[in-house]
């Protein structure tokens, strides 16, 4: 049980770590707390669940690309302008809300069929120290640290990567230095929308999928985020596989009702006692 | 008469109601440095922000490089070859010497980048040195050096320098504006700073005298005597 | 003086849903419901907009001094008006208890806190359902049986009018005069000596109270609550009805209770669509009328009067 216990926690923390890391990015770049894009990222998942009988590759690909377009698109028009304007977090987080209920809107217009499942193929399944684990499972985990590592690459070895370096540590200089840092945060939302369509094109996939799914991965993905000190990528991802190891065990110990009480109420601990995460941050909200 | 290349007439910024500069004409010629003196809050900051567009203006016109662009955003004005170094923040922090100056040769092309960085090597035998540590880790001397060494990759026509000499030791300041003068004659280009070090006689081309946002003097520094530019400050004292 | 106007105004148009009780049905039902989010909304205004404490958890103290109201009338088999007397004052300490947790940190964590425990609370609803009913929720009959249902509808009115009378009075004393400073500059009103604590801890103590009882209200005017009913969302509308109304006009949580309340109601057919319309004012209200609904519409009405004449 003490093992089953770890593996499905950790896959349900590789799967969470992927809108936590959306938040991360998107907060570490722009200072901006998103709550918008668990349902964004949900929205990506019924557009791929939508052309999934077409062909499974293009699918995906097109839900990740309206994803990262809605992102590019909000922070363009919408949450750029307010910060320049001089928004603080609370007004970020109406508004962002504002915005997850009309991407709700959307989906509810658009597919009225309330709860999907996506069918993706199973690559069998792997037997790790005599627990029998679905191969996908693993996958999913797999995918979720292997973004982690493409993200890291990208930041230190890329031009645009090092602007989002540059643009977080210091947005004043980074405009002054001729950085276009509109095009950096709008870029960030983008990615950050894209990462959390993943997520849930995996949990899609593991478990269901419905519109109230993204609420909670969008506010998941904030919290744990905030656990791991926000805007650090690395406290994220540590805070999510403890996270996912933390609703495990409560699951197994007290049942799927618990899960999300000892969650939130580890979080809000957290919260008054290390503002900045466990890990700390160079941010704070 | 030659035409100067950065060019501004009847500039007026300010910040909420109260103005921080009044109706403030200003130029600046290739290949000189051009000193702005003036006591605290006289409006030298305000100038350079509103000049290289980090600050909204509210009236007035400037022209550079043949085009007006009092209304462009900071990054249009930078790429055509306006760039600011502020007094604060004017590193990144957390990343190394080398990143630092990597990423602010962004705009240049990729066969100028490593001339440009090696030439403030150059300059700096130190940032070589420290080109691995972290930015925030080095002295406030080192990181003013550092700040310039970033308005220099930055390869602008003209590097706007807010205050260099800031919390300096008086050897360190003689040094750096040795170096500013010697850019200029290396580079051929246009550097403007604000000063309140009576040591900016000794490299300007030319100054002007800021006080209570406006223009006091502006004059060939080798007709101004010291007496005048330290009457601007003990004025403003008295 | 015209101010004046203004105040007793509101004060009396918010009675004026009294005479729906002639005509009772889908009118008086629908009033009522909007009224006893009205007095959260006021709770809203009061606490967050007027003195400045960034708190989210309207859903939860309204949802203590309900479910306190059935547990402790059903399972303990206390009189109605105890339980919800007791409930409602034991609905405040939730907010004191975090409040004095996150003392030290500062705005927006104060804010997160709260809003996690918005969305903490209806799980544990749903976790303690054995209690609380969960998902399903518990009926209730509660002061029904005795009054009568329009009796209630009455008193609901009376009291969202005195509760609206009561923030505006309380703005005009002292207590509320330094909470006013509060809001502007927290760090300069302690500065001046004044022991801000013990304002905030005040300002905490009645909103909650007040959205206790409307929450006890609330139940005993449905009877019936569910975790549904006390999701995120709930405490979300609870906000946004200041914040769309218009924060600065004492009328503008009125107006914003309409919108917010009332319009989700009317318009059940286009449900689907709702949504959608719905983020897409509140984003507008927001970025484009900072103040709310209600200087506008007063611009509005100027422009008109000034047409005619």
């Amino acid at each position: 049980m003490l093992l089953n216990g770890i593996i499905t926690g950790l896959i349900m923390g590789g799967i969470l770590s992927l809108p936590v890391l959306g938040v991360a990015v998107i907060y570490g770049i722009t200072g901006i707390p998103n709550f918008a894009i668990g349902v964004i990222g949900v929205l990506g998942g019924f557009v791929t669940w939508y052309f999934l009988s077409f062909n499974m590759g293009v699918a995906i690909v097109i839900g990740i690309a309206v994803c990262f377009i809605i992102g590019y698109i909000i922070q363009r028009i919408l949450l750029t302008p307010i910060s320049e304007r001089g928004g603080d977090s609370t007004l970020f987080f109406i508004i962002t809300v504002s915005v997850g209920f009309v991407f709700e809107g959307i989906i509810r217009a658009i597919f009225p069929r309330p709860n999907i499942s996506l069918e993706l193929p199973r690559i069998g399944t792997i037997n790790l120290a005599g627990v029998t684990v679905e191969g996908f499972k693993i996958f999913a985990l797999l995918f979720a640290l292997g973004t982690l590592v493409v993200i890291r690459l990208l930041e230190e070895h890329t031009e645009i990567g090092k602007s989002w370096q540059a643009t977080s540590q210091n947005l004043k200089l980074a405009k002054l230095i001729g950085i276009n840092t509109n095009r950096v945060f709008s870029i960030a939302s983008g990615i950050g929308c894209a990462l959390a369509c993943v997520g849930a094109i995996f949990w899609g996939s593991l478990y269901n999928l419905q519109v109230s799914t993204g609420w909670d991965l969008g506010f998941m993905g904030f919290i744990i985020a905030v656990v791991g000190g926000i805007g650090n990528i690395w406290g994220g991802i540590i805070s999510a596989l403890i996270m996912g190891m933390v609703m495990s065990f409560s699951g197994y110990l007290l049942g799927g009702e618990w899960q999300s009480v000892i969650l939130y109420f580890i979080v809000i601990l957290v919260l008054i006692i290390a503002p900045k995460g466990i890990l700390g941050s160079e941010r704070s909200l | 008469m030659i035409e100067p290349i950065l060019k501004i007439t009847g500039l007026t910024a300010c910040y909420g109601k109260i103005s921080a500069i009044k109706a403030i004409n200003f130029y600046a010629h290739d290949n000189e440095i051009v000193g702005i003196v003036g006591p605290n809050g006289a409006g030298k900051t305000t100038l350079l922000e509103s000049i290289a567009g980090s600050m909204r203006i509210k009236n007035g016109r400037i022209f550079f490089l043949g085009r007006h662009i009092e209304k462009w955003p900071v990054l249009k004005r930078r790429q055509l070859g306006l760039m600011l170094v502020p007094q604060e923040g004017n590193v990144f922090p957390m990343m190394s010497v080398k990143k630092n100056l990597e990423i602010s040769v962004i705009l240049s092309n990729r066969a100028e980048r490593k001339g440009l960085i090696d030439y403030v090597y150059e300059l700096f035998p130190i940032l070589w040195e420290r080109r691995k540590q972290i930015a925030n880790t080095l002295s406030g001397g080192q990181q003013k050096m550092l700040a310039v060494g970033l308005g220099i990759t930055s390869n602008a026509r003209v590097m706007l320098i807010d205050e260099p000499s800031i919390g300096l030791a008086p050897k360190l300041v003689t040094r750096l504006f040795e170096t500013l003068k010697k850019i200029k004659e290396d580079t051929k280009k246009t550097i403007v700073l604000s000063e309140q070090n009576i040591k900016i006689l000794n490299i300007a081309d030319r100054l002007f005298g800021l006080e209570a946002g406006k223009i006091r003097f502006d004059e060939k520094t080798k007709n101004l005597s010291r007496d005048i530019v330290k009457d601007l400050y003990l004025g403003s004292i008295s | 003086m015209k101010d004046h106007y203004e105040k007793i105004g509101t004060i009396l148009a918010l009675l004026l849903p009294l005479l729906f009780v002639f005509r009772g049905g889908y009118l008086q039902e629908v009033t009522g419901y909007v009224y006893l989010f009205l007095i959260q909304g006021y709770v809203a205004w009061f606490l967050f907009f007027k003195s400045g404490q960034p708190f989210f958890g309207y859903s939860v103290t309204m949802a203590v001094g309900a479910y306190g109201t059935i547990v402790l009338t059903e399972i303990f088999g206390w009189p109605i008006l105890a339980s919800m007397f007791i409930s409602s004052v034991f609905a405040p300490v939730v907010g004191i208890i975090l409040f004095l947790s996150t003392i030290r940190a500062r705005g927006f964590y104060v804010s997160m806190a709260s809003f996690l425990l918005a969305i903490l609370f209806p799980k544990l609803i749903n976790a303690l359902q054995d209690i609380t009913g969960g998902r399903s929720g518990l009926y209730f009959s509660g002061v029904t049986a005795f009054i009568g249902y329009k009796t209630l509808y009455i008193l609901i009115i009376f009291l969202t009018a005195a509760v609206a009378a009561f923030f505006l009075w309380i703005m005009g004393t002292k207590t509320g005069k330094i909470l006013t400073l509060i809001s502007e500059n927290d760090r300069l009103t302690q500065a001046v000596g004044i022991n801000t604590l013990k304002y905030k801890i005040i300002a905490y103590s009645i909103a909650g109270f007040i959205s206790g009882l409307g929450g006890a209200f609330y139940v005993n005017y449905t009877g019936f609550i569910s975790s549904i009913d006390i999701e995120v969302f709930t405490t979300l509308y609870i906000f946004f009805i200041p914040l769309i109304g218009g924060s600065k006009v004492f009328y503008g949580p009125v107006l914003g209770a309409l919108f917010v309340i009332l319009m989700p109601e009317l318009l059940v057919p286009v449900e689907r669509y709702f949504r959608i319309f719905f983020g897409l004012i509140f984003i507008v209200v927001i970025v484009m009328l900072p103040e709310g609904l209600a200087p506008n519409i007063q611009k509005l009405f100027r422009k008109i009067h000034l047409k005619k004449t």
